[in-house]
């Protein structure tokens, strides 16, 4: 569910996502990162984590989706504020205006997933040839 | 080998393995490979290499060799990626042939909680792609 709407220079994005453990190990597997507190409960609660969690990184994959046109980022950046787990849904909104996207990921209780999230994005006819 | 930790005189000490840069990596942007990982995104893999594909290209590179320096003694099974961010030039082509370094920025301890920041720059030939600043969070056992 990616949607874009566009009104008084404010172009607002949003996506919805339940996380799984399917979705956790296809992330691991494509990027390498196979750390196991991403694939194995038991790893995960050595770690002291309630079980398995997902990566950082497949996070701000996905809020990536909703900061723009990707040929046209420039920065990226996010606090990871609270774990995702399987079975959680997040839902990321990207709000740009002037080449600069602020964006959130918030979980089914509503609690911030990421913070301090923001995106930069070149002008339109700066992008080519990038 | 990476460079010794070192303590600048007349100013701020540098404590843990701060200021030590690792060797260069080499890194093929292979087209199969940035399509799997655009899949898994669920991102349309024609639209080209997706931004945070720089997780591989920056991270996966360079990372593995500050969790595996036996000096920098970094207790993975307690870390946690704390934050992160990134900054582009452009990004990569398919088929391109990119250098990734990374270099510890920042190794403190701070209420028997480890802070070490990453820095890693990539780039293809002369030109600089990409900088990656990670911030990982390290908890003594048992907190």
């Amino acid at each position: 569910m990616e949607t874009g709407t566009p009104g008084g220079g404010t172009t607002r994005r949003e996506l919805v996502v339940t996380f799984t453990r399917e979705l956790i190990a296809a992330y691991a597997e494509a990027s390498g990162d196979r750390n196991p507190i991403h694939l194995d409960e038991e790893a995960a609660r050595a770690a002291g984590l309630p079980g398995v969690i997902a990566h950082g990184m497949l996070q701000m994959g996905l809020l990536a989706r909703v900061a723009g046109d990707p040929a046209r980022l420039r920065r990226l950046s996010c606090r990871f504020a609270e774990a995702v787990r399987p079975g959680d849904t997040v839902t990321f909104r990207g709000e740009e205006e002037d080449g600069r996207v602020e964006l959130t990921a918030v979980n089914q209780e509503g609690r911030p997933v990421v913070t301090r999230a923001r995106a930069e994005l070149v002008p339109p006819s700066a992008s080519a040839g990038g | 080998m990476p460079a010794p930790a070192r303590r600048a005189a007349g100013s701020v000490p540098l404590v843990g393995v701060a200021g030590r840069v690792y060797e260069p990596v080499t890194f093929l942007v292979e087209a199969g490979h940035v399509a799997a990982f655009a899949r898994a995104l669920g991102v349309d893999p024609g639209q080209g290499v997706p931004p945070t594909y720089a997780a591989v290209y920056a991270l996966g590179t360079t990372v593995p060799q500050l969790f595996s320096d036996p000096e920098a003694a970094v207790d993975v099974a307690h870390l946690l990626h704390a934050e992160q961010e990134f900054s582009w030039e452009r990004h990569p082509r398919l088929g391109e042939t990119l250098v990734a370094q990374g270099r510890v920025a920042g190794d403190v301890e701070r209420r028997g909680v480890r802070l070490l920041t990453f820095e890693t720059e990539v780039r293809a030939g002369a030109e600089r792609l990409c900088t990656s600043r990670a911030l990982f969070v390290v908890r003594a056992p048992g907190r």
